[in-house]
């Protein structure tokens, strides 16, 4: 499904990214791991077609189509969906609406009429149940006032609605405390299908007890250090990051 | 490859104002210029009473004395009084019965501004009075309204049919010497809706006016009055629009509200005159008085979308003279390319127990400047007085300016006033998370600046709602900052 | 004959105290003709409009003192910082009092207008600095300007840091009927310099004094200046303070005004910069009562990026008294990620007392951060209750939330001396006894 190949991009002049190379297939759920500046979330804000971000060399391609030249909402409307670390406050926009929004545009560049109101509603209350969100917090300014769990929580019930191929979750464990954790990880796991994928970005292995991932990459310095299955996290978890530092030298 | 800030400007320079069309329709134009023969001849166009024309006449004396003001935050080439012809009228002289007597072109004015005059504002509970150029063509519903002894009418009819609740209330709340423009109004008004409530009646629908100028070089002057008599209930909706022509055009208007004891009117505006070209040419100079008074526990609250005109001068304003009474100011202006705007309020806490609340968002982009200014004041005997105000300013570019000159005036101490101001910009980071949940650009400015105006959006009655949120993405199109 | 025809006519007789030849007489004679074109301001002036001068301008006041008066310094010890090492410049009736001051030209000057702007050892500095920032279209400072004669001279050299405050102090006394004191202060601080100052005009006895000052103060880069002003007065003397900041890049500078009494004081502060990084800072305390008039009318030109000002003004207002605000923000606009923020709250005490504020926002950049609040109102009925509910009688549950009110504008004050005694001038102020360490 995604491909990255020899990927090296900068923010400001500065080089984060060195040559990353990544193969996402159907159905499989990606963890990746990393001491804060390894460039985590520098890969998916440039897979989400930042513009801050510089992709100096390498490709990225979705479905063997090159991303490269597309807009955060073209490939939004392929099937990217980015969970953010820090979602955005839009005061005076409602959740609600903010999602309409969302799935009408990605539908009306599919070709698509937009979503009877009817479908609409009843997909939100289903998505909403799915996350025990209240219908109160449907109605408020997106991400404003929000607690870091309604936050992230909310950032999942938009992957819900959207439906996405590929979904980065870009440190959606931090600010969680272990009851918000387990129902954003359920709702991530009920999403989850044959059909997309998930990458998983994090710090510790914690959310990944719950959300279990198929293979765990280690970055650091800008490159992929080490790559394995879920023990691989564990190890990781024991040895501390120093050990990644030291296989890295 | 992203939709950069300089394709956005282009999209933006071309698109052309919708509302620019020109009706072919035969006008009965004065002569320009103003002197007293032309105050006489438009009364006696009118056919008014004598006393009407002496009221007239003193507003002209009046207003040949007066200058006009300079304190505002606007520039602009004043008008030329003597330029501009002072009445024009399409040319049929008769109210119409029905609407198939109405010029089809004109009606087809009506369906390019999106108004109906027919069976869909029965179900849309709205009725209508259309002033083109000054007269007023069409007043709809009067027989449901008569029925509850509701009076709608343009004021020309309302001079001559209910004379003494004109000759009250005329000038009661903006005298004729009030203003330059008032003054001017006041001797050269040629038409405007009426509008009376009576005691304990909840007005079952919208009322409704519809203001267009038409004709080149004519200046509109409407006079509206409303009054709602005693625990009465009101909303009135003003929408206004008008061709694009290189020349500026003048628009001075007189609104006057009374509302009587526990009375309520909701007054909605949304002003979309033609705000000019690209480069500033042309468009209207919009310079309104609106002022309303309220009695014992009475309430006016006044709703204003203002995306048009090349230069708007306009305060609709309460005067809190009633114990427990309370005013609302609630406006969007919007300002793009060489726009300006100075546009606010003035609450005046004269009865104890009055609250106002003042909510003022400006939204800045192009080369436009865009001014709220306001007034709170509290008298000495005005105890337990309330006062909100927020003025939020969102800028869009770095060549436009927003200014906030708000006054404060309190003298007694039970008074409670708040003043909030806030200046900001679109976030980057706002557009980017947009465009990641597959928004683009363009679209998300809308939900932002929707996101933005949404305490005032939510005031306008839901027709009306939808027709703002469609200006303001109209308007700022394109003008990422 | 009015005030402003005596003026004029009395200005030969003030030059023939000058040396015409100097540049600086120009400027007072062009300065002159400015006045006369602009009169004095009036409240049809927009700057103007709460505050009217027209009854202060009535009094036949004397412009030139006529003779030096003594006064004793334990007799107005009191109205000096003295629990500090300071230095000092102390003028009588408009007049310089060797007697009671204390300058120095050891690494700083801390001395006078009059031989700064006569001897040659100064001419550079008077040449770059004076007169170039006061508002020539401004009629008091234009009046200033060409009255100037005395004043405080306080340079600062580059890297500098003034090892002690410098007070300025102006008395006047009753021994010559009505007054007009027109004092012209220049302050010059060089990159990396600092220094503190504290100014205070006192009248000593009951008698009409109107004081017109104009201040001129130039902080250079990394430059840290602090400015402190007292305005205590007796009711019948009146103030006009004229004070203009220009900053360049990365400096700081802060005027604290303290309000408490006079007949009218009007302070007119307006910061100019020039530069990036630099903070401005202006806060304000105002108390007063009976017929007291305290306008203060503030300017901040944001002219360049990533620049800051801050302004918190705190009002309280009893009696007949009437407190103004006028405070402008104006942001260039090239002066993007300029971070401005304007307070003003105010308190009004009795039914009588009056307030008007205009807090003002002028933005032409659309990537910064400016507010403004202002508000109006009471002290908080629930706070009231618990401190009554403790046992605090009402009267002092009162002062003692109106003390809070007031007291958290101190917490930028750097200087231990001037906080205690704002801090035991408001409680003595609002009648209630708080220990100076509040």
């Amino acid at each position: 499904m995604l491909t990255v190949k020899n990927l090296y991009a900068s923010v400001e002049g500065k080089e984060i990214l060195r040559g990353i190379n990544l193969q996402v297939n159907p159905g499989e759920v990606h963890a990746i791991m990393g001491p804060n500046g390894s460039g985590k979330s520098t890969l998916s804000a440039v897979i989400a077609g930042n513009e801050d971000y510089l992709v100096e060399k390498g490709e990225i391609t979705l479905n063997g189509e090159d991303l490269s030249e597309d807009d955060a909402e073209q490939r939004a409307h392929k099937g990217v969906f980015l969970s953010f670390q820090y979602p955005v406050e839009i005061p005076g926009v409602t959740v609600t609406n903010f999602i309409k929004t969302a799935i009408n545009a990605s539908r009306k560049a599919k070709g698509l009429e937009d979503m009877p109101a009817k479908d609409m509603l009843k997909n939100i209350r289903e998505k909403a149940a799915l996350l025990e969100i209240d219908s109160k917090f449907l109605s408020r300014s997106l991400n404003e006032g929000f607690s870091g769990g309604e936050k992230k929580r909310n950032e999942i019930f938009q992957m819900a609605m959207l439906e996405p191929k590929l979904a980065i979750l870009d440190e959606t464990d931090s600010g969680l405390d272990i009851d918000a954790l387990k129902i954003v990880a359920h709702g991530v796991n009920k999403l989850k299908s044959k059909d997309n994928a998930v990458i998983v970005i994090t710090h510790y292995q914690r959310l990944l007890d719950h959300i279990v991932p198929d293979f765990v990459h280690v970055l650091h310095n800008g490159r992929i250090v080490k790559s394995g299955t879920k023990e691989l996290a564990h190890e990781l978890e024991a040895k501390g990051y120093d050990w990644i530092k030291q296989l890295a030298d | 490859m992203a939709y950069t800030e300089e394709e956005l400007k282009k999209e933006l320079e071309t698109k052309e104002y919708e509302y620019g069309f020109y009706t072919d329709i035969d006008s009965d134009t004065f002569p320009i210029g103003l002197n007293e023969d032309i105050v006489r001849a438009i009364s006696k166009r009118k056919e008014e009473p004598q006393w009407m024309t002496d009221w007239r006449l003193d507003a002209y004396r009046s207003w040949i004395l007066m200058k006009e003001p300079e304190w505002h935050n606007v520039k602009y080439k004043k008008p030329d009084f003597q330029g501009i012809s002072y009445y024009s009228a399409p040319n049929k002289k008769d109210k119409y019965e029905s609407l198939d007597e109405v010029d089809p072109e004109l009606l087809d004015t009506f369906k390019k501004l999106g108004i109906s005059i027919d069976e869909q504002k029965v179900l849309a509970g709205v009725a209508v009075d259309i002033v083109v150029d000054s007269v007023s063509v069409a007043t709809t519903f009067r027989d449901t309204l008569a029925k509850k002894g509701i009076i709608f009418c343009s004021i020309s009819e309302a001079i001559k049919e209910y004379p003494d609740l004109v000759k009250k209330y005329i000038g009661s709340v903006v005298p004729v010497k009030d203003n330059f423009y008032a003054a001017l109004n006041s001797a050269v008004f040629s038409d405007g809706s009426f509008c009376y409530i009576p005691k304990g009646v909840r007005c079952p629908m919208e009322l409704s006016t519809y203001f267009r100028i038409n004709q080149a070089g004519t200046g509109q002057f409407e006079r509206t009055l409303v009054i709602a008599d005693q625990s009465s209930y009101v909303s009135y909706l003003e929408g206004c629009t008008a061709p694009s022509r290189d020349e500026n055009q003048l628009h001075a208007a007189v609104v006057e509200l009374v509302a009587m004891d526990e009375a309520e009117i909701k007054y909605s505006t949304v002003q979309n005159w033609y705000p000019g070209d690209k480069e500033g040419k042309g468009g209207v100079f919009n310079f309104v008085t609106k002022r309303g008074i309220c009695h014992n526990s009475a309430k006016i609250s006044w709703t204003q979308v203002e995306t048009g005109s090349a230069v708007t001068w306009k305060y609709p304003s309460c005067i809190l003279k009633g114990d427990n009474s309370i005013g609302e100011f609630y406006s969007i202006a919007v300002t793009n390319n060489y726009q300006q705007a100075d546009t606010g309020t003035k609450m005046i806490h004269l009865g104890k127990n009055t609250r106002s609340t003042i909510i003022s968002k400006g939204i800045s982009a192009g080369h436009s400047q865009n001014s709220y200014r306001g007034l709170v004041q509290v008298h000495p005997k005005a105890a337990n007085a309330r006062n909100f105000s927020q003025c939020d300013s969102l800028l869009m570019g770095d060549l436009c300016g927003a200014h906030t000159f708000p006054y404060i005036e309190a003298r007694n101490n039970s008074a409670q006033i708040e003043h909030e101001a806030t200046t900001s910009k679109i976030g980057e980071d706002q557009i980017f998370y947009c465009n990641q949940r597959g928004i683009d650009t363009e679209k998300a400015i809308a939900l932002i600046v929707n996101g933005f105006s949404k305490e005032v959006l939510n005031k306008l009655p839901m027709e009306f709602a939808v027709e703002a949120q469609k200006l303001l993405e109209i308007s700022l199109e394109g003008s990422v900052g | 004959m009015d005030l402003k025809e005596k003026l004029i006519s009395s200005f030969m007789a003030f030059e023939e105290q000058l040396d015409l030849s100097s540049p600086i007489h120009e400027m007072r004679t062009s300065s002159l003709k400015q006045f006369e074109k602009l009169g004095f301001p009036t409240k049809k002036h927009e700057a103007w409009k709460y505050t009217s001068l027209a009854k202060l301008l009535k009094n036949d006041y004397s412009i030139f003192p006529k003779k030096e008066t003594v006064i004793e310094l334990k007799d107005v010890k009191k109205y000096f910082l003295y629990d500090i090492d300071t230095y000092k410049i102390v003028f009588i009736d408009g007049i310089y009092s060797p007697f009671l001051s204390d300058t120095t030209h050891d690494g700083i000057d801390v001395c006078l207008m009059s031989s700064a702007l006569s001897k040659d050892k100064y001419k550079a500095t008077i040449d770059k600095h004076f007169n170039t920032i006061a508002n020539q279209n401004d009629s008091l400072t234009a009046l200033n300007t060409s009255f100037t004669k005395e004043g405080a001279y306080i340079h600062i050299f580059k890297s500098v840091v003034a090892e002690k405050p410098i007070q300025i102090i102006h008395f006047s006394t009753s021994d010559q009927g009505p007054m007009l004191l027109q004092p012209r202060n220049l302050i010059v601080v060089e990159e990396n310099a600092q220094v503190q100052i504290f100014e205070r005009h006192q009248s000593l006895n009951q008698h009409q004094v109107l004081t017109n000052s104009v201040t001129e103060i130039f902080a250079s880069e990394n430059a840290l200046v602090d400015y402190y002003k007292v305005q205590n007065d007796l009711d019948d003397a009146s103030i006009i303070d004229n004070t203009y900041v220009a900053q360049k890049a990365k400096s700081h500078v802060s005027v604290h005004t303290f309000s408490f009494g006079g007949q009218l004081i009007r302070n007119n502060l307006n910061f100019f910069q020039k530069g990036e990084y630099i903070d401005s800072t202006m806060k304000g305390i105002t108390i007063i009562g009976e017929k007291q008039h305290v306008d203060h009318y503030t300017l901040v030109e944001h002219a360049q990026p990533n620049c800051e000002s801050h302004q918190d003004y705190k009002g309280i207002y009893a009696d007949k008294s009437v407190g103004v605000f006028n405070g402008k923000i104006y942001v260039n606009q090239i002066a993007q990620k300029t971070n401005a923020f304007q307070k003003n709250n105010n308190i009004l005490l009795d039914d009588t007392a009056t307030i008007n504020t205009k807090p003002q926002l002028e933005i032409f950049a659309d990537d910064v951060k400016c507010s403004h609040g202002c508000t109006i109102g009471q002290l908080d009925k629930d706070a009231m209750f618990y401190l009554r509910s403790r046992g605090i009688p009402k009267k002092e549950a009162k002062g003692l939330l109106t003390y809070a009110f007031a007291n958290n504008v101190l917490e930028s004050v750097k200087i231990p001396a001037i906080k205690s005694r704002i801090n035991k001038l408001i409680a003595n102020k609002l009648g209630v006894s708080i220990g100076h360490d509040l």
